[in-house]
Parts: structure tokens; C-alpha cells; sequence
């Protein structure tokens, strides 16, 4: 009597399928997952109590970014304008706007406006605008087309090897200080090159790719 | 070992270590590889089963929601000068004792994140204790007392109003009869001028001080020494010779973190020329005076009296029969007293708070004998509110409660209940009392038994003032909102004298509007916001004013000295963290090691070897302490450098009701005696028979003859400084790392730290450590990223101790760095040992080649286990999870921080910019901090003195941290003790 009968043959042969298909899944969830849009929310726009729209605001009416972001220059937060911000100009135009009833919400009861994030760090990573922005990273190099964005959405995975890929080479990112809030900016033949930007920045890229730089 | 490294010495940390005891062997086997325990408890199958279920679950845990709903909420109105992502300092001032030590407090978004001196603060300047840096977490505990209650049952403040608008009516009609106020001891000009507006309107209201570690005994030898009452302020700068009698002077007294400044300054030889001054110390329990002393006794109480009349006598301050009597120490105290004769005009000789009026008139005698009057020591105006003493004072209440002549009592601040003296019984008479207020910030033992209660408002959420030791006065400005419906002294006084206004914010800026008038301030608004910006109101600085020594001292005294008592003695002491038991409820005091025993979470009957011996007594032991009828029970410690047939029971432990300190601890309140509230004789001791552990972080290893602690002598030093340390600087195979940029380091001065503790603390509140119970401090689980390793040398009975702060040494060749298998732990360029936490698997292969034992592993989550507000940790560090290892960074968030701020206007960092948190806080400038590359820096000048010298140096790790040699200084008459 055989050992194995014929449907062993069955057995094996989709065992041995089965397998790679497993396989081919597994290599799927860690090679490919992770990179998904679905899964690094890049172009993702998140649903906001206000469409606020970059678009019109700046390119449209020309704001610039830090009438806004009020501190982006100064700490490692770029601030959320107030809802007193908003209500400089809109206490006076679109005062009944509907798009705008959160906004007047806000500043009758007192209560934040509640957006939701759109890019998220997770705590362990301490991330600094206004160093950014003093060594001449504009705005876009993170935010993408911010400026035509009539909602915002992610740029960027913000993964790890996103932000050393500049943290390793930054010439390619950086421009004159006076172009960094400009979002339609493109390199033009007269742009110092990024090299001298470097040295005229004192960037030294030995100690931006240290643990520490983020993490603490 | 070079010839002239004479007083080579061994070193031990406890006394089994000492004694080489082959228990002691088995001991540290079983507590240091701590899995052998588990090893056994498993088999191969069983192990590999857990794990996997484990792996599984871990898998699963990962499956929950979100926990951050990203919301992202800006303000809806950006408050004036708030800048988010940016610190910012508003200064205020903490109290104890009455006494102001001025505070900056730093706010991140608003909130309140972390304590530090106030530089421009007479009693800080810049330095911090342990307490204050503690005290931010006590104004986050949710422990604390949120409601108001009337007996025992929830009410509302608007109901407490009416009660006490009745009460109002009432005591009005006969003029304030029975009515008393009870606080504690009182320095603010505001509430004392209110207290007065209550005299003025209730006539027969009395005012009632109490403090239980009350300094009754110096103010009553100042009266009876000057003729009127006096402060006693010291310059230090100027003492070359001190001598300390069981002296607070750089631990608890008024002003001790400047004291302690200038005391540190005048002992750093090899940065000052070679010059430094020589302490000597006569004491019953350890101080930190005693221990940074060249020379110290310890000594009965009894003994101490006899010792100082005989010195005394010696330097013509008291009368040449007192030089006649025999002592044990005569020719120490011969010595002492040359040393002290011959530097006239430039010694000082203090006593602590609880020594008795004749030590403390002999000590005034001998300054002014010696001409310290004037340049060490001078007297100003008493800065606390007039009060009769304290002792007689509370007594006086509890006898009239008693009898009935107290119908309205008013308890803001103090815990009689807990803390007034035993036989008192204020329990019991406090319910004599038909309407007794009691407003604190927890619900401690006296808010239970009063017929009201009502939360305090921390002194960090409320308007207030108080003066230091020196009379300076700070406004405290509150820096949050009552997180739990706290109240101030400020408002229930308004409404007891019917006034209009009851919010402390009008009453202080009213009280100081008039004040600014009459002492022609010019414009009260400059005044006032230049006052709170500072936080010291300018030119308030008590005068120094003459008062002479009335010269029959001796008569005032008993004509011979005490004799020698006979018998145990148990001294009342305070404790290091919990003070008088009112900071009892800080978990960070509580896990805080103690300077001398290192006990966490728990005090301990402290009892010389040599009488521990004679009793049968060991550490762990539970003994039955009896005085008089009242029995406690309480763990035995056994202490090196304690005086012998003296027990020292530290207060402020076992409280009943409260926070986190309820039942923690034994109270030893319950054996003091209103007669002698610091010595009292011991009825009897008896050992129970049962154990009790006790959780001391120090230990559980050996130091096995390694040069952990180098020490030389002033003489030493200047004649071949080169002596002191040995160095050792092996050769590596390895490349050696360049650091062409900055190369951080630090330099942690051993003369200079009096192990105060501070720093550990000020570590703890910048870096998010989180603490872990007594269970896990057993396990050798303490989290503290900075220790302070105390060393004793010598004879068990008197050794000398040495403090050794030890944070991570950031070394170059760094031995955990090489271990971790995920990199967690790398190197970066400026030399910096970093953690990276989120790389972090938890193998603990860095913690186990660590030779310093600087690492911390995070075996639970301690920081999420505990009751704390999330709002309280400090957002700039990020706080670990479980199964995470941890270190000391040098604080690599204020580096950051620092570095960016330089870049962005484009310039290098400057010396001195970088501060870390154990650096801001010592209060002795024991530590410093800086770029090792960069020439004129602070650190690199500390690091070119010839006592600098590294831990382990010939393991040739290299560290970045590195220590200057304790340089004793040593009295040539006084025979070296045998080691």
C-alpha cells in the first residue's frame, strides 16, 4: 500500500501555491502598504469645519502666509490664525457667509474653532518651522503647491526618509530668504546655486542627520 | 600610588559593605542578576509559551482606535504676549516657613511646566531646592482638596459665605470674643496688615502663629541675648572658619540656598587661588553642614551644650570654669577653638532651629566674642509677623478650646491636628470648637475635623506677598487659574470683615497702592509692574541695625551645664523631603532619595551603629519606640555618622487622611512632647520581632576598592596638586571619534555639592521622569536620570561623606552604543550619547554594559500609571512608554532649543547659554556646562584643574563628565581619625 495517495499530490501542490501567494501578500503589506496613499494620506484633504480655501487667499488675494501663521518665524510652530484673525477681514466681508458659520460660532461663544490636522507628527518627533524657514526652506518644499490648494491636502508622506532625504542634501530645497513664503517660486539661471546658499546659511549637514536633531 | 596620596582611603556606601559580611555577598548575588528568581519560576516551554502569547497580544494592543483625534484648535483670541512654542517666565515666590524664595516659573502655551530660582531673588539667586522644584506638581495634584464641605458633607462656597455672614453678626455683637485665627508663620505684609484690620474691627479676635519645626528657640535667645527680638542674617563670603552646631545653615534655614552659594564659593580651592575655608561641625544627626565638614563630631544634645560652654569658656565668651570640666573631645574642641581664635572677625559659628536657647545664646556669645558681629553675622528687624512663641502660642489655643473660650476658629494654613505637639490632644478639643474653618490644600487630618472646609488655592494660583530671610519682599503673582476651585486667605478674611471686595488680586495691589504712597514710590503703576516682572520689590531689604550682646551671659544660663543623661533619646527632625509633613504628599519628594540613608518612601528610626549594636538592632528591624504612655512602631535604620544612644525619627511621615503621603511612612508627631519638641528621653525600645522593608536606592553593589571618589587636602593641592588624582589613560585600537564643531561637556565640582538633591528633582520635572512606587524601587527600578551617589570613608561611627552627583557621562567610547541592536543608542557629532526611544526594543543590553549605571528602563509605564494631568508634562521631552529605556540627555531639548535660536540670527551659541536643569538649579554652582571645544569656556577652565578627573577612567570610556576631587581642609591639630 502506498504512503501517499493520489490526493496527497493535490495536498502539496497547494500547499507549496498557497505559500508563495502568502508570501506575495506579506511582502505586499510591508513594501507596499506602508507607501499607499490610503495609508501615508498624501493628497488626502480632510473634511474641515471651514473649506478654507490657500487658493483664493493666496494667489488669489496675495496674503501673504504670515499674516496667518504668526509665528512661523519665530518658534517651532507655525500658529493657527486666531479666530480674531479671520475676523479681521470677515467682519467685514462674507459677514453671513454660510461657509462661515463655525468662524462666527467661535468668536460668540468663545469656543476654538476645530480643525483637523493635516499633517500630523508623531510626539516623539520635534519638528522646529522657524529654523526651517531661517535657512531658506520655503513653505512648498513641505506643503507642496500650498498656494493653489483650494483645500488643503498632504504633500508629503512626513516619513522618516522623507525628511533625510533633505536633512542629508539640502542644497536642492533651499532658496534666498527673501523667495521662502513665495509659493509660485521656481529656480531661475540667476538663483545662487544651492552650494553657496549652504555656506551662506551655515548650514552644516554633518550634525542634521544626528538622532538628537528630531528626537529628544 | 604616589607617596603623597597619604590619606588614601576606602570608601563604602552601606555598612554591610563595610563590615565585608558574607551576607552581604549573597546578598548583592541575589539582588543583582534580579532574574534568577524568575529563571527558576519557569520552564524552557512554559517561557516560550508566555512569550508568544505576549508577542500575540502585543500585536493586538496595536489594533485599538486613534488615541489622537488630530484636532487642531487655534485660539480664538492669541492672549497679549504669548507666543506658542516659546517659554516664558513669570515670577512669583514660594514659602516655607513664612519664609519667600523667590521662583520663575516657566509657562509653555500658558501652562505652568517648571520651577526655577529667581536670579534676582536675594534667597535664590537662580539656585532652587528640591521643594520648590517639586512644587509644580503639587499644583497639578488631583489629589488635592476640591470641595468645600460642612460636616463632612459636600456644600458650595456660597453656603460657607452665609454661614460665615451669620457667624459675622454674631461675633460682631460681642466684639470678636472666641474668635482666633491659626496660621502658620506669617511674613506677608498683606495679610498681616488684614489680620490687623480683623483685630481693629473684633477686638477680641487673638492671632495665633504655629509652625512644628518652629524656630522659637533661636528667637528667644536673640531676645534674651540683644534685649529685643532680632533676625540673624549671615554673609558667608567673608567666614574662613565656620563652625556648625547641628546647623541647618545650608539645608532648611531662611536664606540656605544663598548661604549655601557662598558657602560652595569659598571652598573651591583649585579655581580660587588655593584658598578655602574650613568647616568644622558639632551634631547628633547627620546635616549637610556636617557632611561637607573638614572636621565633625557627633554628639549627644547634652554632650553638644557641654562642648560649646567648653569652647566658650576657651575663647573668654563665657566664664574660665567652664574650660575647667572634662571632655571626651577636649582636644578637638581646643583646636577648633585656636583655629576659630585666630581668624577673628572672619568665623562664624551657627546653630540650627533645633538646638535650645543656651546653645543658641553661646553660639551669639562666641560671634560676638570673635568679632563676627558685624561681618559674618549681622542682625536685622525680625522679618516674620510678632509672635509670642510658637509653642506656648498653640498650647494657649488648645487650652482655651478645651475651656471653652473659642467658639470661631479660623486654621489657614497649618495641620495642628497632625502635627501639634502629642500631648496637646488638639483632636479632641478642636471639636470644643462649634464653628472651625480650616482651608488647605488637601484634606489632611485638621480640614476632617473642622466643621468647614475649604480647598486652598495653591500659592501658584493666587495674589499674594512674602519676604525672605533678608526682609525682601516679593509679590506673588498666580500663575494659573485655582485648577480646583482653590480659595485664598485673602477672601475668607474679606468676608469676616464684611468688606466689598474679596478677590486677593484688588486687596494686594490696594495694600501696595498705599504702601507705594506713603514710602513716595512715584508712579504706582511703574512700581507694581516692575515688582512682578523682577518679582522683588525693590529696596524692602531689612537694614542692618545694632544691637549689643548684653554681657552677663552667664548669668542668664544655669550655672553648670547639664549632666550627662543617661538613656536613649529620640530627636525630632525634619524630614529632607517631606519637610514638616506638609510636603508629604509630592510623589517626587517621596520617591526622592534621602541625602544620608537614600530611603525612598518611607522614614526609619535612625540609629548609630554602635548603639544598634549594643540594642541587638539591625537596618529592617521594626522596633516599638515608647515615650511616656505613646508607643509607635517604626523601622529601624541604622546610619553611619549618627551620635550614639540617639534616635532620630524624621517627622512629617503618616499622615491619615490627604493625598498620596496618607499611611505612608510612621508618624512621628505622635511622640512629641509639647516640653521638649526636638529631644525628648526614650521610655523604652523594644524589638517587635518583625521586618520591614525599606526601599534605600544605594547598596545593592560593591565598590570593590574602584577610585569612584578621589579626594585630596588643601595642603596637598597647593604644594603638588598633581597628586590628588590618579589618571589612567589607556590606549584604544579604535580611531579615536573627532569632534571638530562643538563638543558638549560637563564638570560636576564634588567640593561643591552638599547633596542637597535638588538637581535630581530639577531633572525629573524637565525631563518627564516619571517615578514608580516603593514595590519597583526595591527592584532597583528608580527612574531618577541623575542620582547623587553618597560615600562614607572611615569609621562607621564618624566617617566622613562625600556626595557624587552621576548623570549619564556621555561617553566617547561609549560602551552601551556598541550593545544596542537597533541602534537606540547612538553617537552624534558634537558627542552627545543619544536615545533614540522610538528605535528602542527594550533588549537592556546598553543598560547591562553601562559601567556607571546611569540607565533607566522603563519596565511598566510608569508614566501613565500615575495620576498626572497630562497638561503637566513638560511638551518638550517626550514622555516614554513601557519597554523603553531612558537616560540623562544633558538635557538635549535646551540644547536644541538654544542652537536653533543661535542659527536663526546666524551666530555662534555663547558660553554659558546652554543651561541644563540640574546646572540652573544647584544652588551651589556644582555644576557646569558647556563647549569642551571652546577655549574661554567655563567647563573647559573647571576641566583644566589639576583635580579633574573621570569615573572608571581605565575602562577608557573617555566621558564627557568629568569631577574635581573632594579637597578636604583639614585641621593640622587634630589628629587624623583612623580608617
Amino acid at each position: 500500500m502506498a504512503i501517499f495517495r493520489p490526493s496527497a499530490n493535490l495536498f502539496v501542490s497547494t500547499a507549496l501555491i498557497g505559500t508563495v501567494i502568502l508570501g506575495a501578500f506579506l511582502l505586499l503589506a510591508i513594501w507596499v502598504v506602508p507607501v499607499v496613499g490610503y495609508n501615508t494620506e498624501e493628497r488626502y484633504a480632510p473634511e474641515q469645519p471651514i473649506p478654507f480655501s490657500h487658493k483664493h487667499h493666496v494667489s488669489g488675494l496675495g496674503l501673504d502666509c504670515r499674516y496667518c501663521h504668526t509665528t512661523v518665524e519665530e518658534t517651532s510652530t507655525a500658529g493657527m490664525p486666531s479666530t480674531k484673525i479671520c475676523m479681521t477681514c470677515h467682519s467685514q466681508i462674507w459677514t453671513n457667509a454660510a461657509m462661515l458659520k463655525s468662524d462666527r460660532q467661535s468668536l460668540a461663544q468663545d469656543v476654538p474653532i476645530r480643525w483637523t490636522r493635516v499633517y500630523t507628527l508623531p510626539d516623539y518627533v520635534f519638528f522646529d518651522h522657524s529654523i526651517h524657514i531661517a535657512k531658506g526652506v520655503g513653505c512648498t518644499e513641505c506643503h507642496g503647491p500650498i498656494g493653489d490648494m483650494p483645500l488643503t491636502w498632504k504633500a508629503h508622506t512626513l516619513y522618516m526618509s522623507w525628511c533625510l532625504s533633505c536633512h542629508r542634501d539640502p542644497a536642492p530645497h533651499l532658496r534666498p530668504k527673501d523667495q521662502v513664503f513665495n509659493p509660485h517660486w521656481n529656480r531661475t539661471p540667476s538663483t545662487p546655486s544651492g552650494k553657496t546658499l549652504m555656506t551662506a546659511y551655515h548650514i552644516n549637514t554633518k550634525i542634521l542627520s544626528d538622532c538628537g536633531i528630531c528626537h529628544r | 600610588m604616589s607617596p603623597l596620596n597619604q590619606r588614601a582611603r576606602t570608601y563604602w556606601r552601606s555598612l554591610e559593605e563595610l563590615a565585608e559580611k558574607p551576607e552581604f555577598a549573597t546578598f548583592v548575588e541575589r539582588e543583582a542578576p534580579r532574574f534568577r528568581d524568575i529563571v527558576n519560576a519557569f520552564d524552557r516551554r512554559r517561557f516560550l509559551q508566555l512569550m508568544a502569547a505576549s508577542m500575540a497580544l502585543g500585536g493586538l494592543s496595536a489594533c485599538g482606535p486613534e488615541p489622537n483625534p488630530r484636532q487642531l484648535l487655534p485660539y480664538v483670541d492669541i492672549p497679549e504676549n504669548v507666543v506658542l512654542g516659546r517659554n516664558r517666565y513669570y515670577a512669583s515666590a514660594i514659602t516655607q516657613d513664612g519664609y519667600a524664595t523667590g521662583v520663575l516659573v516657566s509657562h509653555i502655551a500658558g501652562r505652568p511646566i517648571k520651577v526655577e530660582g529667581n536670579p534676582d531673588h536675594p534667597a535664590s539667586l537662580g539656585g532652587a531646592s528640591a521643594s520648590m522644584q517639586a512644587s509644580i506638581l503639587t499644583l497639578y495634584d488631583p489629589q488635592r482638596a476640591q470641595l468645600v464641605a460642612a460636616h463632612g458633607q459636600i456644600a458650595t462656597w456660597e453656603n460657607f459665605v452665609g454661614a460665615l455672614h451669620d457667624r459675622r453678626k454674631r461675633l460682631l455683637a460681642r466684639k470678636g470674643d472666641g474668635l482666633r485665627i491659626l496660621t502658620g508663620a506669617m511674613t506677608s505684609p498683606s495679610l498681616i496688615a488684614q489680620i490687623a484690620s480683623v483685630q481693629k474691627q473684633f477686638p477680641g479676635m487673638r492671632w495665633h502663629q504655629w509652625e512644628p519645626l518652629n524656630r522659637d528657640s533661636e528667637h528667644a535667645a536673640a531676645i534674651m541675648g540683644f534685649g529685643k527680638p532680632v533676625d540673624r542674617a549671615f554673609d558667608l563670603r567673608k567666614a574662613e572658619r565656620i563652625f556648625g552646631i547641628g546647623s541647618d545653615l545650608i539645608s532648611t534655614a531662611p536664606g540656605n540656598l544663598a548661604y549655601a552659594r557662598d558657602f560652595a564659593a569659598a571652598r573651591r580651592p583649585a579655581e580660587t587661588g588655593g584658598t578655602m575655608s574650613r568647616v568644622y561641625a558639632i551634631e547628633s544627626t547627620p546635616t549637610l553642614l556636617g557632611a561637607k565638614a573638614d572636621h565633625r563630631l557627633a554628639m549627644r544634645p547634652d554632650e553638644i551644650a557641654r562642648s560649646l560652654r567648653y569652647v566658650a569658656g576657651l575663647l573668654g565668651a563665657g566664664p574660665q570654669d567652664w574650660t575647667q570640666q572634662e571632655s571626651a573631645h577636649a582636644t578637638w574642641l581646643k583646636a577648633a577653638a585656636v583655629d576659630l581664635a585666630a581668624h577673628r572677625g572672619a568665623t562664624l559659628v551657627h546653630a540650627g532651629r533645633e538646638q535650645p536657647v543656651e546653645v543658641h545664646l553661646l553660639a551669639d556669645a562666641i560671634n560676638d566674642k570673635l568679632g563676627a558681629i558685624g561681618t559674618t553675622l549681622r542682625l536685622i528687624a525680625p522679618v516674620q509677623a510678632d509672635s509670642e512663641p510658637q509653642r506656648q502660642s498653640i498650647t494657649e489655643l488648645a487650652d482655651d478650646m478645651a475651656s471653652g473660650k473659642v467658639d470661631t476658629l479660623f486654621i489657614l494654613g497649618p495641620n495642628p491636628v497632625y502635627d501639634a505637639p502629642a500631648d496637646l490632644d488638639f483632636a479632641a478639643k478642636l471639636r470644643h470648637v462649634p464653628f472651625s474653618v480650616c482651608l488647605s490644600l488637601y484634606d489632611d487630618e485638621t480640614a476632617v475635623a473642622c466643621t468647614w472646609r475649604i480647598p486652598a488655592a495653591h500659592e501658584y494660583e493666587r495674589w499674594g506677598d512674602a519676604r525672605a530671610f533678608d526682609g525682601t519682599v516679593t509679590i506673588q503673582q498666580p500663575q494659573a487659574r485655582p485648577l480646583y476651585g482653590g480659595h485664598s486667605p485673602y477672601e475668607i478674611l474679606a468676608i469676616l470683615l464684611g468688606s466689598p471686595i474679596t478677590d486677593d488680586y484688588t486687596m494686594v495691589r490696594d495694600y501696595w497702592h498705599q504702601r507705594a504712597q506713603q514710602e513716595n514710590r512715584g508712579d504706582f503703576d511703574a512700581f507694581w509692574h516692575g515688582s512682578l516682572r523682577v518679582g522683588v520689590v525693590p529696596k524692602t531689604a531689612e537694614p542692618t541695625i545694632s544691637a549689643a550682646l548684653q554681657s552677663n551671659l552667664a548669668a542668664k544660663l544655669p550655672p553648670t551645664a547639664a549632666p550627662r543623661a543617661n538613656g536613649l533619646l529620640a530627636l525630632f527632625r525634619a524630614d529632607e523631603g517631606n519637610w514638616d509633613g506638609s510636603c508629604a504628599n509630592n510623589a517626587w519628594l517621596l520617591e526622592m532619595p534621602r541625602p544620608f540613608t537614600r530611603l525612598t518612601w518611607d522614614n526609619a528610626a535612625l540609629i548609630a551603629p554602635s548603639t544598634a549594636e549594643q540594642l541587638g538592632l539591625s537596618t529592617q528591624d521594626v522596633i516599638e519606640i515608647a515615650v511616656g504612655q505613646t508607643k509607635v512602631n517604626a523601622p529601624v535604620f541604622v546610619l553611619p555618622g549618627q551620635a550614639a544612644d540617639c534616635v532620630t525619627l524624621p517627622l512629617g511621615w503618616g499622615h491619615t487622611a490627604g493625598g498620596l503621603g496618607a499611611g505612608v511612612g510612621f508618624n512621628a508627631y505622635r511622640l512629641r512632647p509639647s516640653p521638649s519638641e526636638w529631644a525628648t528621653p526614650i521610655t523604652y525600645v523594644a524589638k517587635t520581632g518583625d521586618k520591614y522593608r525599606l526601599a534605600t536606592t544605594q547598596g545593592q553593589d560593591r565598590i570593590l576598592g574602584r577610585d569612584l571618589v578621589q579626594e585630596g587636602t588643601l595642603e596637598q593641592l597647593n604644594d603638588s596638586p598633581q597628586s590628588i588624582v590618579k589618571k589612567s589613560k589607556p590606549e584604544s585600537l579604535y580611531p579615536e571619534y573627532q569632534y571638530p564643531d562643538r563638543a558638549w561637556a560637563m564638570a560636576i565640582d564634588l567640593n561643591s555639592c552638599i547633596g542637597c538633591q535638588a538637581c535630581v528633582i530639577a531633572c525629573q520635572a524637565e525631563n518627564n521622569v516619571p517615578i514608580v512606587g516603593k514595590d519597583q524601587v526595591l527592584d532597583g527600578r528608580v527612574m531618577h536620570w541623575l542620582r547623587i551617589d553618597r560615600y562614607y570613608s572611615g569609621p562607621a561611627d564618624a566617617p566622613d561623606t562625600t556626595f557624587e552627583p552621576v548623570p549619564c557621562m556621555h561617553c566617547e567610547n561609549a560602551p552601551c552604543e556598541v550593545v544596542c541592536p537597533v541602534h537606540a543608542t547612538v553617537h552624534d557629532h558634537e558627542g552627545l550619547n543619544l536615545m533614540v526611544y522610538n528605535r528602542c526594543v527594550g533588549t537592556r543590553f546598553c543598560s547591562n554594559n553601562c559601567p556607571y549605571k546611569v540607565r533607566r528602563f522603563n519596565f511598566y509605564p510608569y508614566a501613565f500609571e500615575r495620576d498626572r494631568p497630562p497638561n503637566s508634562w513638560n511638551p518638550e521631552v517626550s514622555v516614554r512608554d513601557r519597554g523603553v529605556m531612558e537616560k540623562c540627555t544633558y538635557c538635549i531639548q535646551r540644547i536644541r532649543t538654544t542652537q536653533i535660536d543661535a542659527e536663526r540670527e546666524n551666530r555662534k551659541i555663547r558660553d554659558g547659554e546652554i543651561v541644563t536643569a540640574c546646572q540652573q538649579t544647584c544652588p551651589t554652582q556644582a555644576i557646569i556646562f558647556g563647549d569642551k571645544n571652546d577655549r574661554d569656556s567655563a567647563v573647559v577652565k573647571r576641566k583644566a584643574t589639576p583635580i579633574d578627573y573621570v569615573l572608571l577612567d581605565d575602562l577608557n570610556t573617555r566621558p564627557r563628565t568629568s569631577y574635581s576631587a573632594v579637597i578636604r581642609n583639614p585641621n593640622p591639630a587634630i589628629e587624623e581619625k583612623q580608617s
